[in-house]
């Protein structure tokens, strides 16, 4: 078994908005493997993006980090400042953003975004020097270099996600944070950009952390799923465990939620309700006044996130498979 | 982080209806609905903008002139002595030397002909209302026209009214009223209208235009033209009354312009009136008091004036602005 | 973009001729009959008056004389100016225009760059109290009454202080001998702060695709060459101190202008900085590892510019404007002074003249703008 590049223990981290405290991240524990790639799933607002911006330490202001660690090779990033932080953002950690196509700015090249980040971290780099590498990059994506010296308006959005990726390549990172990498593109594209990823992955044996709202499209990437729900990790296991033998009723009603293509026709079951408000989250299980197995201890005590045998970790009352 | 606060703050006025309500509204006739509805918004608007401090200021100094130009008449009537008082004929006899330095009876002091400064202060508060309003009327009727009109016909008409528009905002305003004052002796009510008139086809019915581009693509609009509505009864009955808050936000801003230009134009002597904010200034120039520190009363209260009520209109209209354009609105 | 410019020039041309029209046929309309009370000037003989009268196209119908003087204009001449007869009006705009420019121009940049730092920087830095300060003594200072805050400054500044002179652009007893007169020198100041500006712009754009270290030392040497050159070309003309002479006088009016026009930039730069640090790539670039002061100048202030262009075109307007009452109350004399002097004379020819030049002058403002605004911004393309 390979070293742990991440480690995120007990984190907890609110959001102080005029109308309260927002528990976005709950006593959230995972660990991470050198070249492993990390799925977490879960419905938008259950604070998965919280989680992840929290990793590279780009909270907005409102944001309190209430306690829990997350050592990133060793070391713990929660404690350093701003400065020393900066020397972990792209080196280490770099990110392809939820919203892709925003994440370049509209009024440089792209290849100069890319080389500003080379410059940031490597210092004085030879400018010819710096234009081939952005080239290979390029190709490394699947991008024609001869765009490179355009401007992101004039690439397709295809073009622009693998653009951002390549930025995320640029300073060749241990962790790549994808968040959302493939939402806003059509069905075919975004099936040929997850394809690419992987093999990338697999090619640098870069570490990964895929999120996305669509656990289909997690499954293909991930060796292995975290399912987040009202900010808490409610389960985690290896991809194939957590599709044949789902243990927390969210995490089945998430499937079933999902169209699959290949597998025998079945009807789409939606999970009844919206996710809980933050602010007042339920007491005991987050999950309780959604769940069909819902008993009185839910509504009570909030369940231990707890192995249920070859790292199948779950957090539930009413487990669908002991 | 703008995915979790769009899912957990609730916008803070719900217009939502309650049922009993809705039961209690159907059986009032239409006009009392209507009524009852305007009523309500205004109340959630006064909401939204009572939380703005700098907004209230300004509603402040607003309210704090228009005390004065209400309690001018009552004081000549009941107080003032109009031989001595009258801003524009008055005389003070008491004084040896004119102007005369602020004192009890002459709280801010006389102008080089003797006149009470504090008098003429607060007679010309009520032509700057009446000049400020007009003009912001007749910019805003003239905008809100232009504006819906060019965006719901589009093609030549549009074309013609927004070149216009385009002339009209690339030259400079005041300078265009400084020679048309001087060559046509004008008075506050055709200024009023040569301002409504250049503003109303100017910026005015830009702005409003992009609005009324928005709304000219909603549904009920489509429904009104498929419904059999004139295109005069469509504008008039269904774009404008939609562009109306942004045309009321605009009223602050000509109020601003409007005072701000009369005030220059009485400050050259160019303008066919008796008594004002900017003639005071102009008078202590003639008289040769203009750059001399020792008679500030003749130009501190008079310029103060024009810039605080200017400010006072423009606040407003930036705080009304947060409410009509919720993406202003702090998070 | 020569395309560009040719098609904006053509739409200026077509403004500039609707406008002047709509202007010519006002004054036309004018009550007072400006040239009778030229032309019943005793002094002048029966035949000198027909003379004049002919001169000035008086007795031709009204259409005759609309096309005379749009053809003569389209000549350069604008006829003679009844206030200052016999000179023309083309010669007084020559005399008074160089410091109508200087004003305007030194004015409006600074209060663009003044505006926009400052707008940065409280946009980066927030806080309550501060920013109702801020936004109070901005829109005070943006609403103020022009001519009143003029004084104002001259009484702080000029009476009080002692630090600057009271008015007017020059001190007479010093340019008495002076071997050239002010005009000169205006267009040499003039001349070479263009000069100086286009220097520093191409020194930028020469050395954009250069290493870090490389880059920075060029851009350095090339700011110490173009102020070399300045001085080399200004300390043995010996016109030097009458220059300072022009530009300490220049000082006060320039801030008063500077002041009303830069409150107004700030505002909208910190607000629009305040939407665009909002922006995904403003997150990517913080992800970056760029330091903060590379993300609010390079990425946020750089985007959040657009905007604040856009706006600042408007403003031309406004800047003119206030141009006009700043040379009245400093008594500059310059095109605004001038147009004002001429409108209370009802020296119809000398108005015409000042409005076509007011107008050519807000409409080229507004060119460059535009032309600014498209090389900013790489999704306009000068189409």
């Amino acid at each position: 078994m390979a070293e742990s590049i991440l480690k995120i223990e007990n984190f907890t981290m609110h959001y102080m908005t005029k109308a309260g405290e927002v528990s976005a991240v709950d006593n959230v524990s995972l660990e991470i493997r050198k070249g492993e790639s990390l799925g977490l799933v879960g419905e938008s607002g259950c604070g998965k993006t919280s989680l992840a911006i929290s990793i590279m330490k780009l909270l907005p202001e409102n944001a309190v980090i209430k306690g829990g660690h997350i050592y990133f090779d060793g070391t713990d990033l929660v404690p350093l400042s701003e400065d020393e932080m900066r020397r972990f953002r792209w080196r280490r950690i770099s990110m392809i953003f939820q919203a892709a196509m925003n994440s370049l700015n509209p009024v440089y090249r792209v290849s100069d975004q890319i080389i500003e980040a080379m410059e940031t971290h490597f210092g004085n780099i030879d400018y010819s020097e710096a234009r081939e590498k952005v080239a290979n990059l390029f190709r490394l994506v699947g991008l024609d270099p001869k765009f490179m010296d355009q401007y992101p308006h004039e690439y397709s959005g295809g073009m622009r996600q693998r653009a951002v990726i390549a930025m995320a390549l640029a300073c060749e990172p241990d962790l790549i944070i994808a968040d959302e990498p493939t939402t806003a593109l059509d069905v075919i594209v975004q099936d040929n950009i997850l394809r690419e990823l992987k093999a990338l992955q697999e090619k640098l044996g870069t570490t990964m952390i895929y999120i996305s709202h669509d656990i289909a499209v997690i499954a293909e990437v991930s060796h292995r799923i975290g399912i987040m729900y009202a900010g808490k990790l409610v389960e985690l296991a290896d991809a194939e465990e957590i599709f044949h033998h789902p243990i927390h009723p969210y995490t089945a009603g998430l499937m079933s939620a999902f169209p699959s293509i290949i597998g025998p026709k079945r009807e789409l079951v939606t999970i009844p309700g919206e996710p809980p408000d933050l602010l007042n989250p339920p007491s005991g299980c987050r999950f309780h006044p959604r769940c069909q197995y819902a008993t009185e201890i839910c509504r009570e005590k909030e369940p231990e996130f707890k192995d249920y045998g070859s790292g199948h970790m779950a957090s539930c009352w009413n487990p669908l498979e002991g | 982080m703008e995915e979790k606060t769009k899912v957990i703050t609730k916008p803070k006025v719900e217009v939502i209806l309650e049922e009993e309500e809705r039961k209690r509204l159907k059986e009032m006739p239409l006009w009392r609905v209507r009524l009852y509805l305007t009523w309500r918004e205004i109340r959630n608007n006064w909401r939204l903008f009572s939380e703005n401090k700098i907004g209230l200021l300004g509603l402040g100094i607003i309210i704090f002139y228009a005390i004065m130009a209400i309690a001018h008449p009552i004081l000549m009537k009941w107080v003032w002595d109009p031989n001595i008082y009258d801003p524009i004929v008055g005389y003070s006899y008491d004084e040896v030397l004119q102007p005369a330095p602020p004192s009890f009876r002459h709280i801010l002091g006389t102008d080089p002909l003797g006149r009470d400064v504090l008098s003429q202060l607060m007679y010309s508060t009520r032509s700057e209302f009446a000049l400020g309003i007009l003009a912001a009327i007749i910019t805003v009727t003239i905008g809100t026209t232009v504006g819906a009109v060019a965006a719901y016909f589009g093609g030549i008409i549009d074309t013609l009214l927004m070149r216009l528009a385009d002339l009209i905002i690339m030259l400079p305003f005041v300078t265009i009223l400084i020679v048309l004052s001087a060559l046509f002796k004008m008075n506050l009510i055709i200024l009023a209208i040569v301002i409504g008139i250049l503003s109303g086809f100017g910026g005015t019915g830009i702005v409003i235009k992009s609005q009324a581009l928005t709304i000219k693509v909603r549904a009920y609009i489509e429904a009104a033209k498929v419904s059999g509505g004139s295109n005069w009864h469509i504008i008039f009955r269904h774009i404008i009354p939609n562009l109306m808050p942004l045309s009321f936000l605009y009223m602050m801003f000509s109020v601003t312009s409007a005072i701000f230009s009369e005030a220059v134009l009485s400050f050259f002597g160019l303008l066919n009136i008796r008594m004002s904010w900017g003639l005071m200034i102009h008078t202590a120039q003639t008289a040769g008091y203009l750059l001399n520190p020792k008679t500030w009363w003749l130009i501190v209260p008079a310029g103060l004036s024009i810039t605080l009520l200017c400010s006072a209109f423009y606040l407003v209209g930036r705080a009304l602005d947060e409410i009509v354009n919720p993406r202003l609105r702090k998070r | 973009m020569l395309r560009y410019v040719l098609r904006r020039l053509g739409q200026i041309v077509i403004t500039l001729f609707v406008f002047l029209t709509l202007v010519y046929f006002l004054l036309e309309a004018q009550p007072g009959d400006y040239a009778q009370t030229f032309l019943s000037n005793p002094k002048l003989t029966k035949e000198q008056r027909e003379a004049l009268k002919a001169q000035f196209g008086l007795d031709r119908p009204l259409w005759e004389r609309y096309l005379r003087y749009m053809g003569s204009l389209l000549k350069g001449n604008l006829g003679i100016s009844f206030e200052h007869y016999p000179r023309s009006v083309v010669s007084v705009i020559a005399e008074r225009a160089p410091r109508t420019i200087l004003l305007f121009l030194t004015a409006q940049i600074l209060s663009f760059l003044l505006g926009f730092s400052a707008g940065k920087v409280l946009a980066w830095r927030r806080g309550q109290a501060f920013e109702y300060v801020l936004t109070i003594g901005g829109v005070t200072l943006y609403t103020v009454f022009t001519p009143w805050f003029g004084l104002m400054m001259i009484w702080i500044f000029a009476y009080i202080l002692h630090l600057f002179p009271v008015g007017k652009f020059v001190t007479p007893t010093l340019w008495r001998g002076a071997p050239v007169d002010a005009n000169y020198v205006f267009i040499r100041i003039l001349l070479s702060a263009f000069v100086a500006s286009l220097a520093l712009f191409l020194v930028l754009l020469a050395t954009r695709r250069l290493n870090l270290a490389l880059r920075r030392g060029l851009r350095g040497a090339g700011v110490l060459i173009i102020l070399a050159g300045l001085l080399a070309y200004w300390l043995p003309s010996g016109i030097t101190r009458y220059a300072l002479d022009i530009l300490y006088h220049l000082i006060l009016p320039v801030m008063t202008l500077t002041l009303i026009n830069f409150a107004g930039m700030m505002l909208l730069t910190r607000n629009s900085m305040l939407e665009t640090m909002r922006e995904d790539f403003v997150m990517a670039a913080r992800a970056k590892g760029l330091p903060d002061g590379v993300i609010r100048d390079k990425h946020v202030a750089r985007n959040a510019m657009l905007p604040v262009i856009t706006s600042f075109i408007f403003s031309i307007a406004f800047v003119l404007d206030g141009g006009v009452i700043t040379e009245t109350v400093f008594s500059w004399p310059g095109m605004g002074l001038t147009l004002l002097e001429a409108a209370v004379a009802q020296d119809i020819p000398m108005v015409m003249g000042g409005l076509v030049f007011t107008g050519t002058l807000a409409l080229l403002g507004h060119l460059v703008a535009d032309m600014t605004y498209a090389y900013l911004d790489p999704r306009i393309r000068y189409t």
